[in-house]
This record gives structure tokens, C-alpha cells and sequence, in this order.
């Protein structure tokens, strides 16, 4: 059964994707859909992602959605994927989920608005909104004031202090990577607070070296683009 | 020890967790935390969950928030629970997974928007806001046809075409009953368009009868009061005008 991940390596989620099986060894088949010129609106990716978004996946006869359940998926379908990635345990499970559930309404939607209000907006055919990205800054900063002080606690080297990481972490991490694209100023003010979001980052990327900065290169050719939209 | 569900009938995710220990004769003793007297805030509340939300448990070993963790944590915990809540076989479990993580986004977030801003905003000391009701609004309504074109196609009962209801059905049946609190006209705008939607939603129903109904009995209570405090209001304004002016 072979597997096909639809993503953009621009886009958080595909790249926690990505990252996660090349980490774990397992093959597949990375089918880039760009976004940012429309193409995840075609008639061929909506039969994969009616919602017209990625990331998506083909398994078999599975087409799924929601990188979240996606990772899930492939953590229990994949048996030589270790356990600390999403384990066994129903009660470590649960603080997982309950991570990767509050993620979207927070850290997901203050930092993915941030970047987009504050940066990205060009690369993506949209208007920079530096109002509205005040707002996004505010809920981005009391997410990761959040995410260090419930589950960053102490020592700990992972989420839940974990001693290796989940799917939470990486999913997390890859959304915060995103700041990689905005001001140096901006991204300093907002991470320069949270050393061990800073460490836990670099936790995450020896974890899954050398894929974590393989995958995410594609950021430094964005923030090029931004540069060279900026300077026309 | 057994099971606490620190819960706020008035919120939707804390009433999907209250119906599913109910229908699936779970022990629980039901904690009321007010969000209108912001119990939600208090340090001891925030012993049991730092975000300060509802819905959250304890249970026995340890303390669990965000309602579909809970909900399927309680499926695989409690050997009772038949498999179709949140079924054991991979496919299946990951599509009703997808529908949670995109519950949030979308659903939830367009409805509960929306009625924050068009009802129950003042009862938490918020103001109503025609405006961020309207953007709501778009968001709601394009959640509602996607449910409908893409889950609930040809004659499905439940969602993704299963025959029994999962924690997905409940989680955003009970998001759209929070409908209820909202005037009648902007109701039948909103579902009057989804009649697939509506019959899903009695299939809910039925599928934890009575449990549903008596849970969201509070909603209606809700709804009663805020519609007769409506009346008042327009009854005074037409008293008002109705007065002779004595300085004529």
C-alpha cells in the first residue's frame, strides 16, 4: 500500500507530516501542491481534500484530512514507528490529544495569523494587515507563555515532560518554525521571552536530525521572496 | 473514586461529555462550574485545568481538558462503551478524528462566534457585535454545507455514512444546538437551507434519548428567559412611543 502525502513544505502542518515519516523511515511519496498559486483549488486535490487544503493523504483506500488525524494515523498504522510518538497508554495518549486539540485555537491560530498579517501575506496573494497582527501577536504570546509554563515545566526536554518526543511536539514546533519568516526584530521580541520554548525547539530538531532542517530550508527561500517582493 | 466532570450546561463541549457518560451508563458526579459567575477563573478551578475552560475530568490517575480528548479517552477507558463512539478499527477512528480537528476551525468557531455575539454576550459581561456576527455568520454557514455535502451525503443517519452515532456526531450536534438561543428568523436562515443537517441531528437525538434533551433542558431555559427579557424590551419601546407627549 503505497502512501501519498499532498503538501507544501510553506505550510506548518505538511511539514510536521514530512518530517514524521521521513524521521521514522517510512516511504512515501511527497506530492508538492502549491497553495499559493491556487492549485489546492483544483478539481484533482479536491478529490483528495474536498476541504481544499493541505496537507492530505492517500493510503490505500484511505483519503484523509486534519494533519492532527493524520499523524495519529500513521503512528498506529506504521508498526516500526516507535511508541513514544503516540503511545500506547490511554492516559498518555489523552494529554497528547489534549495538546494537539488545544493547539488549534491558539498557538496554530495566533502564529499562523501573525506571519500571514505580518510577512507572509504577499507570497500568498493577500494584504499585510499589521492591525490585525497586533491581535494575532497577542494570542501567539499567551499561547507559548501557556505551552511553557503546562507543559514545559521543570527540565523537561518534551512536551508533558516527556523524555522523547510525541506527535504534539512536533506539530508544535513546525508551527512555530514559522516565525522563521517574519523580522528578525519581531520574531526576537516574541521568542526572546521563552528560553525553553527556544531549547525545547532545538530538542525537537536533534530528535528528528537531519530531517527537521531539511525540511524546513524551504523557509529560508521564502523569506528570500519576501525580500525581493518588499524591495519592488 | 469515581469520575468528575467539571462542566457548564451552557457549554456545548461540556454537554456532549455529560450525554455521553449518561448514555453509556458511566459513573460521574457532574461538578457545575458557572461561566457566568467566572468559576471558570477561580485558582481552584485552575488546579483542575490551567486554561481556566470547561469542560474538564478527573479521573482517579489524573486531570484531562479539551472535550474530544476527554471523549475519547472515556471510550477506550470505560470497557462498556460500544465501539461505534470511537471504533477500534484504523480507517474509521482516523475520518472521525478529521472531523474533530476540523470541528474547531470551522464549526465551532462560526457558531459559537455567532451566538456570543448575536445572544449571549451580555450575560458575560460582553457586548453584542453585529459586525464579528456577521463574519461569524459566513463561517457558520459555509461549516454547515460542508457537513452536509461531505459527511452526511445520500442517506446517511451519522456522519461519514455510519449507521450508529460516534463522538463526532455528538461533539458538533450539540455545537449546533447552541443555536437555540438565537432568534427564531435568524435560526431558520441559518438551518432552514440544511434540512439533512436538522434529521441528523434528531437521529442524535434519538440515538441518546432521553439523555440529550434532558442536558439541554438549561439551553432552553436559557433561551426562555432571553427571549421574555426581548419582549419586555420591545413592549416598553412600544409603551414608549405609544405615550402621549405632554408637552404638546
Amino acid at each position: 500500500m503505497t502512501l501519498k502525502v499532498y503538501g507544501h513544505r510553506l505550510s506548518q502542518p505538511s511539514r510536521a507530516i514530512i518530517i514524521f515519516c521521513k524521521a521514522n523511515g517510512i516511504d512515501f511519496e511527497e506530492v508538492t501542491i502549491d497553495f499559493t498559486t491556487g492549485k489546492h483549488r483544483l478539481p484533482d486535490f479536491k478529490e483528495i481534500n474536498p476541504m481544499a487544503e493541505v496537507p492530505g493523504i492517500v493510503h490505500g483506500d484511505l483519503k484523509l484530512f486534519e494533519s492532527h488525524a493524520i499523524l495519529c494515523y500513521l503512528a498506529s498504522a506504521f508498526p516500526g514507528v516507535p511508541d513514544h510518538w503516540y503511545p500506547a497508554d490511554i492516559v498518555s495518549r489523552a494529554k497528547i490529544q489534549s495538546i494537539l486539540d488545544w493547539h488549534h485555537s491558539n498557538l496554530r491560530r495566533g502564529a499562523l495569523n501573525y506571519c500571514i498579517n505580518s510577512a507572509l501575506g504577499p507570497v500568498r496573494s493577500l494584504p499585510l494587515n499589521p492591525q490585525a497582527a497586533i491581535e494575532d501577536e497577542k494570542i501567539l504570546s499567551a499561547s507559548l507563555s501557556k505551552l511553557e509554563s503546562v507543559w514545559l515545566k521543570g527540565d523537561a526536554k518534551f512536551l508533558l515532560g516527556n523524555f522523547q518526543p510525541s506527535v504534539a511536539d512536533l506539530s508544535l514546533a513546525c508551527e512555530i518554525m514559522q516565525l522563521e519568516v517574519v523580522d528578525k526584530k519581531d520574531r526576537e521580541r516574541i521568542l526572546g521571552p521563552h528560553p525553553k520554548i527556544l531549547e525545547w525547539i532545538d530538542n525537537v530538531k536533534s530528535a528528528t536530525s537531519p530531517h527537521f532542517v531539511e525540511v524546513h530550508e524551504h523557509l529560508q527561500e521564502v523569506k528570500a521572496r519576501i525580500a525581493l517582493l518588499k524591495a519592488a | 473514586m469515581m469520575l468528575r466532570v467539571y462542566a457548564d450546561r451552557m457549554s456545548q463541549p461540556s454537554r456532549a461529555i455529560v450525554i455521553f457518560c449518561k448514555v453509556n451508563g458511566i459513573d460521574f458526579e457532574e461538578v457545575r462550574i458557572d461561566i457566568v459567575k467566572r468559576q471558570h477563573l477561580s485558582p481552584e478551578f485552575k488546579e483542575i485545568n490551567p486554561m481556566g475552560q470547561v469542560p474538564a475530568i478527573v479521573d482517579g490517575r489524573f486531570k484531562l481538558f479539551e472535550s474530544h480528548a476527554i471523549l475519547s479517552y472515556l471510550s477506550c477507558a470505560f470497557p462498556g462503551v460500544p465501539d461505534h463512539w470511537y471504533p477500534a478499527d484504523l480507517f474509521t477512528r482516523a475520518k472521525i478524528q478529521s472531523i474533530l480537528d476540523w470541528h474547531h476551525s470551522n464549526l465551532r468557531r462560526g457558531a459559537s462566534t455567532f451566538v456570543l455575539n448575536r445572544a449571549l454576550g451580555p450575560g458575560l459581561g460582553l457586548p453584542l457585535n453585529p459586525q464579528a456576527a456577521n463574519e461569524a455568520e459566513k463561517i457558520l454557514r459555509a461549516s454547515l454545507s460542508k457537513i452536509e455535502s461531505l459527511w452526511l451525503k445520500g442517506n446517511a443517519k451519522f456522519l461519514s455514512g455510519n449507521f450508529q452515532p460516534s463522538i463526532a456526531d455528538l461533539s458538533l450536534v450539540c455545537e449546533i444546538m447552541q443555536l437555540e438561543v438565537v432568534d427564531e428568523k435568524d435560526r431558520d436562515r441559518i438551518l432552514g437551507p440544511h434540512p439533512r443537517i436538522l434529521q441528523w441531528i434528531e437521529n442524535v437525538k434519538s440515538a441518546t434519548s432521553p439523555h440529550f434533551e434532558e442536558v439541554h433542558g438549561f439551553l432552553y431555559k436559557v433561551k426562555a428567559r432571553l427571549h421574555s427579557r426581548l419582549a419586555n424590551t420591545k413592549r416598553n419601546d412600544t409603551q414608549l412611543s405609544m405615550k402621549p407627549n405632554p408637552k404638546l
